[in-house]
């Protein structure tokens, strides 16, 4: 009896190859039906992402199972050519080993991202309804799920933002606690400041003031992140209720100086003022961040911490991997000491024994 | 010999409990379980020995134990874990627990190892007012007590926030609006306090008749000192950092002035 793991994900296959490989999320549990049918699996389940695509199973033997999922994989998906260069494979106790790393996001792309713990859950439900799983699997993802609250909670993999718009949120917090009560003004659109908006509006930040130099590009923003348009020339007179500044304007020069700043200060009662410059070349004066109650971060700030923040999780995977070596031991044992009860279970019956009802036959 | 110290002493253990858990915290870069409730327990069971300190010390003297300069230390940090214990929940200040202990924890071991726990003979004859101004008003300076941690907080926030270096202290101290706004209103509370005390020191003078002037004029100094600061956080002329300094440096001026007022007559 062998756990096995076959799958490809974002660094053993390029996008090119995972896309074909994908499940659609409406069709995983008629997909794990259609594998049990297909391979001689006792429990399976379909883990779909966009960076990856894995097939967990117990079977009799992992070598036969495994030949039969590639045949499985190529047919469904109706592929021309040899996906067998993408895929990586593991077995038993590499298996748990791999699923528990997957599921604290040591092995997604955004290291410690949490997403993806949400992901792992939604396969495991898809093929729990299926009837995919039983004994074995249902333990295995319960256990990866307890490891992975474990591993978050004991370490800081998942501490610290690691993208420029969401450090951003996390220093607008500290700055002022609870943002609803913050009003955002973004002077010129462009990707970087929209994603950094968006990032602020949806961890709840109040209202939102757009103005560019081209109106209709500062009416689609505000549409879009449902906020106000105020035309190029009137940012200084709604300066006074503005507590975080998004700019990315292409103008050569630096439109806020410190020469400008000092009386808008005034007029809002010496309020703090969260100046995010995001424009290069900048938009606001470096020695605007000398005032007392201004913070000033450009685009080289916020990358700087976004990539201390990704350092400081790198330095604690070997921490993970110690935890992740216990739930993995536990789990073994637990396999090892229930074997005969397991085997006896699925001895004798179809492999699809997962299923409940009447046995269903092999497909030849 | 057990005496009502070793109550105070056994607190110490508990205050220097909670700046282990704190100092580990931050070692471990803030990661590991969050251990605000159980540093929030800690700190509860210290100040229920405290509390009892004070209890023992008072049933011994049959009046309020502020007597002399030790037990006023004691009752100091008492009130500062006081408001603690009230305002940490109230208003989920993470990490306030780990700027206080230190404080207390200092401000009680100099008081258990100076040599200031004598008996004073007392001038003053027994009245229930001067019990009163004198307790409220060292419950004032606990909340000032704690205004001073909260300006530390601030100040470390600020600072952090300014440089962008963040360190690991960033993602556990609060915001810096809501540190200034936790300060002012421990500002407040504590003048209003010392007002209290004060008019109740006008009123045991009406009735004892007694005034010692190096007191007087050290209590007239601090209240002017915080009117001042709290006007002026008030009507928005001082703000940010500034309010914590001046804070912080009031706090400190007003131990100097009382360690002198105290110690210099002897």
């Amino acid at each position: 009896m062998n756990l096995l793991v076959i799958g490809l994900n974002h660094r053993s296959a390029p996008v090119e190859v995972r896309e074909r490989l994908a499940f659609a999320a409406g069709s995983l549990g008629e997909a794990t039906r259609a594998l049990l049918e297909a391979a001689p699996l006792h429990e399976v389940a379909i883990l779909s992402t966009c960076n990856r695509v894995e097939i967990y199973g117990l079977a009799n033997s992992a070598g036969e199972a495994a030949q039969a999922t590639r045949r499985f994989l190529h047919g469904h998906h109706k592929l021309a050519d040899s996906i067998d260069a993408y895929l990586y494979e593991h077995s038993d106790t590499e298996c748990i080993h791999h699923l528990l790393e997957v599921a604290c996001g040591l092995d997604s792309m955004v290291l410690g991202e949490t997403e993806i713990l949400g992901q792992v859950k939604d396969a495991y439900h898809a093929a729990k309804q299926a009837g995919a799983t039983g004994l074995v699997l249902n333990r295995l993802f319960q256990k990866a799920f307890a490891a992975a609250k474990h591993i978050r909670s004991a370490t800081a993999i998942t501490r610290g933002s690691t993208s420029v718009g969401t450090v951003a949120v996390d220093l607008a917090e500290k700055i002022f606690g609870k943002l609803p009560r913050c009003t955002v003004m973004v002077i010129g659109t462009g990707e970087m400041s929209e994603i950094t908006a968006r990032a602020l509006r949806s961890r709840g930040a109040g209202s939102l003031l757009v103005c560019s130099r081209t109106h209709e590009r500062a009416e689609a923003l505000a549409t879009q992140l449902q906020g106000r348009a105020i035309s190029y020339d009137q940012w200084t007179t709604e300066f006074p209720a503005v507590d975080i500044v998004i700019s990315s304007t292409a103008a050569p020069h630096p439109i806020v100086t410190k020469e400008k700043l000092i009386p808008l200060m005034k007029t809002r009662r010496q309020r703090p003022l969260f100046l995010i410059d995001i424009a290069v070349p900048r938009d606001v004066e470096r020695a605007c961040g000398e005032l007392e109650q201004v913070y000033l971060y450009d685009i080289d700030d916020l990358q700087q911490i976004a990539q201390e923040n990704v350092a400081a999780r790198e330095r604690e995977i070997s921490a993970c991997r110690m935890l992740i070596a216990q739930h993995v031991q536990r789990y073994a044992d637990w396999l090892e000491h229930n074997r005969g009860t397991i085997e006896e279970r699925y001895r004798g019956r179809p492999t699809n024994a997962g299923l409940s009802g009447p046995a269903h036959n092999h497909a030849s | 010999m057990m005496t009502d110290r070793t109550f105070l002493w056994l607190a110490q253990v508990f205050y220097a409990a909670s700046c282990v858990v704190t100092l580990r915290r931050l070692r471990a870069g803030g990661s590991g379980p969050n251990l605000q409730t159980a540093n929030y327990a800690v700190m509860a069971a210290g100040f229920a020995l405290h509390t009892m300190f004070l209890y023992a010390r008072g049933q011994a003297l049959g009046r309020c134990p502020l007597t002399n300069l030790f037990e006023t230390q004691a009752f100091v940090t008492w009130a500062a874990v006081l408001f603690f214990l009230l305002i940490g929940p109230a208003y989920r200040v993470s990490f306030l627990g780990a700027f206080t202990a230190p404080l207390v924890l200092a401000i009680c071991l100099a008081a258990l190892l100076s040599p200031v726990d004598f008996v004073r003979a007392q001038p003053l004859a027994h009245s229930a007012w001067i019990e009163f101004h004198a307790a409220i008003a060292v419950v004032a300076c606990g909340a000032f007590a704690l205004a001073f941690v909260t300006g530390a907080m601030y100040l470390i926030q600020e600072r952090q926030l300014k440089t962008r270096r963040l360190t690991s202290s960033f993602l556990l101290l609060p915001s810096i609006e809501q540190l200034d706004v936790i300060h002012f209103r421990l500002l407040i509370m504590g003048f209003v306090m010392l007002t209290a005390g004060m008019i109740g020191g006008v009123i045991s003078y009406r009735i004892v008749g007694h005034w010692t002037t190096p007191k007087i004029i050290w209590a007239s100094s601090v209240w002017v000192l915080y009117g001042v600061l709290v006007l002026a956080r008030g009507l928005w002329t001082l703000r940010g950092r500034k309010v914590a300094v001046a804070s912080m440096a009031s706090f400190a001026l007003m131990l100097v002035g009382f360690w002198g007022v105290n110690l210099l007559p002897q």
